[in-house]
């Protein structure tokens, strides 16, 4: 008596279910086309600058649209150091959140400053720029430039890295709201990972009278390695490529020096800067693909970086 | 104070009354414990007499593992839960304050569900312990391994492979090293939460006759559900129901002659 409406059914859902592969076919080679074209695309836009400069193009310090010739040295320079210092203060600030929200912090509490966290991690990047622009570079150029070039002008090796013109725009100003905006993103992350340290392995290290520091260091920072390295490597691609928020407040000269309060630029603030400006067909703007195409590069090692060094554990 | 603890002497030694009185090592009057405004548990009042094995049985719920926690006041960790009353331990009421949590986890250590060995090599899942609380030298230490592996038996079998990580052994070898790791500290108790529920017929056999032959040396307190494993290896068994003590006894007694009829029915499968 059932056996109509059931054939009919399983044949139904065969088709449907034929559609529902294709369909998923379809998303996972639009994944692997949407990136190999995308390198694709720099790669041949930037060829042109690449064979024009060869090697030079990696080592010139200048960008000089006047003279039509261009090096990727300041730029680069200016994407890695703003990101290191960005990770340096970001990932311990992350770490140590986190582990209170996890382990310290009432459940209420924890669960308020959780969400905070959350909604901090969402905030658009240009918010983070214009606040930057407003409070962190007047507070670099009036409070603490002076003070630092006052105290290091003059002192070996930390002078020429501590000192530079009073404008309150650089690699530190960068940094620092690069930090703010990667900051809560790391943290909302690592929650999650320290969450997942089963509880009896923890009652398992203060059972053996281990403390709260104890517990952390030999039992949740090992287990947790691995997403640990996930969640700073996802920071680290945000800060690498974020643009806006670097534009406002980088300064936006195209040099290469110590200071890491001079002005500087950063690939991505480059290109959003000139991109618009360049005509098509012209060096600039090979130029300017072949920058693309280094920071691509630079995003896919850092995650294979990572990649191996989660490999190597498990 | 002590008269409270009478009735349960008065088991321990038997009715005849001429066995010598037991040491023992916790004795437990009138604690209450609240999860926030949960009262989990009903003025319990009894003493775990110094080296013998102590079960606490009854069903899901009715508190012998929130009693167990309490010994090494593991609820500490958590906001919101609490004791009250008293857990005389060497003298002192481990619920004060003023008790030294470190000092007091070394000398009562606990075994959990399932096997947690931490996330480094065998060797060092010991050391880890010791290390909290004594400052041994290389030799000293490596002795220390070896002996507490050796009894509990994994030493033929980790011997080769000491800085292998701990995850890399059996569910019963894991729990086993638990086990060694918490004997490590040189306690005086040892609690164990259904420290065979996770495992195999025969690591469980091994297991029991691993407390046969501790409870030499220490007291021991086991959570189990299996009733066989009360009979096999405990010498008392209390029985909990809804948070309170509901009867306490030699193991012989309370599987043979429970005196109440709540035990009866528990023992004979007819609730829990």
């Amino acid at each position: 008596m059932r056996m109509t409406p059931v054939t009919r059914s399983s044949h139904h859902r065969v088709g449907f279910d034929t559609i529902f592969h294709g369909l998923l076919w379809v998303c996972a080679v639009l994944v692997l086309a949407s990136l190999g074209g995308l390198i694709l695309l720099m790669a041949t836009g930037g060829w042109q600058a690449f064979t024009a400069f060869g090697l030079d193009f990696f080592t010139r310090t200048s960008w000089n649209p006047v003279k039509d010739i261009y090096g990727v040295l300041a730029p680069l320079l200016g994407t890695v150091v703003s990101t290191i210092i960005a990770m340096l203060i970001a990932v311990p600030m992350a770490f140590g959140t986190a582990f209170w929200l996890v382990y310290i912090a009432s459940s209420r509490f924890a669960s308020i400053v959780g969400t905070t966290i959350q909604l901090l991690a969402a905030v658009p990047s240009i918010i983070f720029g214009m606040w930057g622009f407003q409070t962190i570079v007047p507070f670099i150029a009036r409070d603490v430039q002076p003070f630092l070039n006052h105290h290091f002008r003059h002192t070996p090796i930390l002078g020429p890295i501590l000192s530079g013109p009073p404008v309150g725009t650089g690699l530190v100003t960068a940094g620092i709201i690069l930090a703010m905006m990667i900051a809560p993103f790391i943290t909302a992350v690592m929650v999650d990972v320290f969450g997942a340290v089963p509880p009896m392995l923890r009652e398992s290290a203060y059972g053996l009278g281990a403390t709260r520091w104890e517990m952390m260091r030999k039992i949740v920072v090992p287990w947790s390695r691995n997403g640990m390295i996930g969640a700073i490597v996802l920071g680290m691609g945000r800060a690498l490529g974020e643009t806006m928020a670097v534009t406002f407040i980088i300064g936006n000269v195209t040099s290469v020096g110590w200071s890491l309060f001079a002005p500087r630029s950063t690939v991505a603030s480059l290109i959003a800067l000139q991109f618009p400006e360049s005509p098509a067909g012209s060096l600039r703007l090979s130029s300017l693909m072949a920058l693309g195409f280094i920071l691509m590069v630079l995003s896919c090692v850092s995650l294979v970086l990572a990649r191996l060094l989660r490999g190597k554990r498990s | 104070m002590m008269s409270a603890s009478m009735p349960f002497t008065e088991h321990l030694t038997g009715s005849s009354g001429d066995e010598p009185v037991q040491e023992v090592a916790l004795a437990v009057r009138g604690v209450n414990f609240y999860y926030g405004s949960h009262h989990a548990l009903h003025d319990i009042s009894l003493d775990f007499p110094a080296r013998c094995v102590t079960a606490m049985i009854g069903p899901s719920g009715c508190g012998k593992s929130t009693l167990l926690r309490i010994f090494n006041k593991m609820y500490d960790l958590y906001p919101g839960q609490r004791a009250t009353g008293e857990v005389m331990f060497d003298g002192r009421n481990i619920l004060d304050d003023s008790i030294s949590l470190d000092m007091l986890r070394a000398r009562i250590g606990m075994v959990f569900q399932k096997p947690t060995p931490f996330p480094m090599s065998i060797y060092e899942n010991i050391a880890f312990g010791v290390r909290l609380h004594e400052k041994l030298s290389r030799t000293a230490m490596d002795e220390r391994v070896q002996d507490v592996l050796t009894r509990v038996a994994l030493w033929n079998e980790v011997r080769d492979r000491l800085h292998a990580p701990a995850t890399g052994l059996s569910g019963g070898q894991q729990q086993r090293l638990c086990i060694a790791r918490s004997i490590a500290t040189r306690p005086e108790v040892l609690l164990l939460d259904e420290p065979t529920s996770a495992l195999d017929p025969i690591s469980t056999a091994r297991i029991e006759e691993l407390l046969d032959e501790l409870k030499e040396e220490f007291t021991i307190v086991v959570v189990t559900h299996n009733m066989q494993q009360a009979a096999r290896c405990a010498d008392q068994v209390a029985f909990f129901y809804l948070g309170r003590l509901v009867e306490m006894d030699t193991a012989d007694r309370i599987f043979t002659n429970p005196r109440q009829k709540q035990t009866q029915d528990y023992i004979t499968g007819r609730f829990g």
